[in-house]
């Protein structure tokens, strides 16, 4: 019998891991620089949990053994885990940054054999803010994140739940289901064939399927739509946030204002966006996130709400964007010193040796011999390995071979 | 470089002129001796990969062809994560369910519970008698699907009827339409947002020449 891992799970070997901790410990210093602290929630979570935000369907959660108390299941975000510990034991009204790099799992959707199920996430919440400084500082920390990696042909899509949900409204109420399920799926073939009242629906339906391009296209555009009352306090502060995104002079380059942005399900409330980057032939996703002011209240004991926000990079897809780039480290850190007994007698001062090396420079790496290879062939390894240097030791200490 | 995914068969002399009226000649693919997959337009602004029908929401839903066009009754059966940007209005058919003409059944509820539906649409057979609440058993097949009922393996078939000649020829009769499908306009759905390559003046040309 071969063993392997299962379908869509992976191994990731010392280069990969190498490659992948550059990364996140690059995100994690940019994180703590703007005071985010690191926060280690469970993997295991009750089903219950993860699906209360409504964002998450439990058919894709991997769910585990019923316990008797209910069923668990693999934590496939973080955001609900953090909002659940945060409301029952850090409740002070005081922002709390937080950040965390962690696993998450999913279920592939149905008809798709053998896709990735485990991911390697790194991310930040922002709770108990709710204001327009808040999105901005989110924003800022994402561009942030970004360049520090060396990432600079990237795009951010943003968009604002709440302001198309209000759009939305706007519609006939018996058609609004439809047509934001064809704009979720960008369907433009049955949202032209929708069975509107009149020309004014179907107008403004098909507009929203398409409104999205620069900040100074999408707002002329929705300054034509005759907005009103919740509508207009909503671009108001999409703009005040747009502006100071771009008076703090460091906001993403490449910006596409995408108001027809909408998920399937999700707790966002109010901004929403995507970081994505075309290198080569493919598309990838680095990270996404927005404004959930709803979420917390489902895992408050009184159902009090509290407004949060962050985002979430995809490790596995910068990992690749950032390889086409060639930034990426190609081998693993070389040995410094190979330390190798010149006979048997030596061995002990070998080791003494060795571990001498390493106290006198913490910061390199000493590897010893363990026998069974001849000078010639050790040097042969040590030259297609990049070692540093071959230390021999006899019993009294280093010599020269 | 924008990248069109063009499908292979009944679909690809239309796709093919439809994208010669908005100046990118992929006409090459319809040479007899042609053996290439993959061309450049002359004006160097876009290539075409060529790939089976099936396939080409594959190539569009993981992005490497932007663009694509493909039949709607594809798009039904697999339900790729694409965006559906125009009906092209050329590759007329419908999804039918077909029976012999000596059967007695002469709607989809007439068929006996429980019996023998061969199709190569399984998704989209399963949804339609799961609608009508009839258990079938659906016989996945991939060609020559009128051999189900000649032979005897099932009571009725699932499949694209354009003229229904080939029905006719073989004894079955079209009872009933489950939907009616043409060419669709497909895109990365990404893409589309971000409009990578100025996909959408290409889109809006395409639009035109409907």
């Amino acid at each position: 019998m071969i063993h392997h891992p299962p379908a869509g799970a992976r191994d990731l070997l010392p280069l990969e891991v190498a490659q992948k901790a550059r990364i996140n410990d690059q995100l994690q210093q940019t994180f703590h620089r703007w005071g985010y602290q690191r926060i280690v929630t469970s993997t295991l979570e009750w089903l219950d949990t993860l699906v209360a935000g409504g964002a998450i369907s439990a058919n894709n959660v991997i769910q585990l053994q019923d316990s008797g108390e209910g069923r668990l299941g693999l934590r496939p975000e973080l955001t609900a885990s953090i909002a659940r510990a945060v409301v029952t034991r850090m409740t002070d009204n005081q922002p709390q940054r937080l950040c965390y790099r962690a696993n998450v799992f999913r279920n592939p959707p149905e008809g798709y054999h053998g896709k990735q199920m485990e991911f390697f996430q790194a991310g930040i919440e922002l709770l108990f803010a709710g204001g327009v400084r808040a999105d901005a500082e989110i924003l800022l920390l994402l561009t942030d994140c970004l360049t520090q990696l060396g990432l600079s042909d990237w795009q951010l899509i943003l968009g604002d739940a709440g302001l198309t949900r209000s759009l939305l409204a706007k519609l006939p109420p018996t058609l609004q289901a439809t047509v934001r399920d064809c704009i979720t799926r960008l369907d433009y073939v049955e949202l032209s064939q929708l069975p509107y009242p009149d020309n004014e629906a179907k107008n403004l339906a098909l507009q929203l399927f398409d409104l999205r391009g620069t900040v100074e296209e999408v707002l002329a555009r929705l300054g034509k739509l005759d907005l009103q009352g919740e509508c207009l306090g909503l671009v108001d502060r999409l703009q005040a946030l747009l502006c100071l995104v771009a008076a703090s002079g460091d906001g993403p380059a490449n910006l596409v204002l995408d108001l027809s942005w909408l998920q399937p399900f999700d707790y966002y409330t109010g901004m929403v966006f995507q970081a994505v980057s075309r290198q080569a032939d493919n598309c990838y996703v680095l990270g996404q996130g927005g404004r959930y002011d709803q979420l917390l209240s489902q895992y408050h004991p009184q159902q009090q709400s509290f407004p949060g926000t962050g985002f979430s990079l995809n490790i596995e897809e910068l990992h690749q964007c950032l390889l086409e780039l060639g930034t990426l480290p190609t081998s693993t850190a070389p040995i410094d010193y190979l330390v190798c007994p010149v006979d048997d007698t030596a061995e002990g001062a070998t080791f003494r040796h060795a571990q001498q090396l390493r106290r006198q420079h913490p910061d390199r790496r000493v590897e010893l011999d363990l026998g069974g290879r001849s000078p010639e062939e050790l040097n042969t390894y040590a030259q297609a390995m990049a070692v540093g240097q071959i230390v021999w030791v006899g019993a009294d200490g280093p010599v020269d071979l | 470089m924008l990248t069109i995914a063009l499908p292979k068969g009944s679909l690809l002399r239309d796709s093919i002129d439809r994208f010669q009226q908005i100046g990118l000649d992929f006409s090459a693919f319809l040479e007899p001796k042609n053996r290439q997959l993959q061309i450049l337009d002359p004006t160097h602004r876009a290539k075409a990969l060529l790939v089976r029908a099936w396939d080409v929401p594959v190539y569009v839903e993981y992005g490497q062809a932007q663009l694509g066009i493909v039949g709607y009754d594809i798009l039904r059966e697999k339900k790729p994560a694409v965006a559906q940007l125009a009906d092209l209005n050329f590759g007329g058919c419908r999804l039918s369910v077909a029976v012999p003409q000596a059967s007695p059944y002469r709607r989809s509820v007439d068929l006996p519970p429980h019996g023998r539906v061969a199709s190569k649409f399984v998704h989209c057979a399963l949804e339609h008698f799961r609608r009508l609440d009839l258990p079938v058993e659906i016989i996945p097949l991939y060609g020559s699907v009128e051999l189900g009922p000649i032979t005897g393996m099932s009571e009725a078939i699932v499949d694209l009827v354009s003229t229904g000649r080939t029905l006719q020829e073989n004894g079955l009769m079209e009872i009933e339409v489950l939907f009616d499908s043409s060419a669709r306009l497909i895109a990365h759905p990404l893409s589309y947002r971000v409009n990578g390559d100025r996909l959408l003046d290409w889109v809006e040309k395409l639009r035109s020449v409907i």
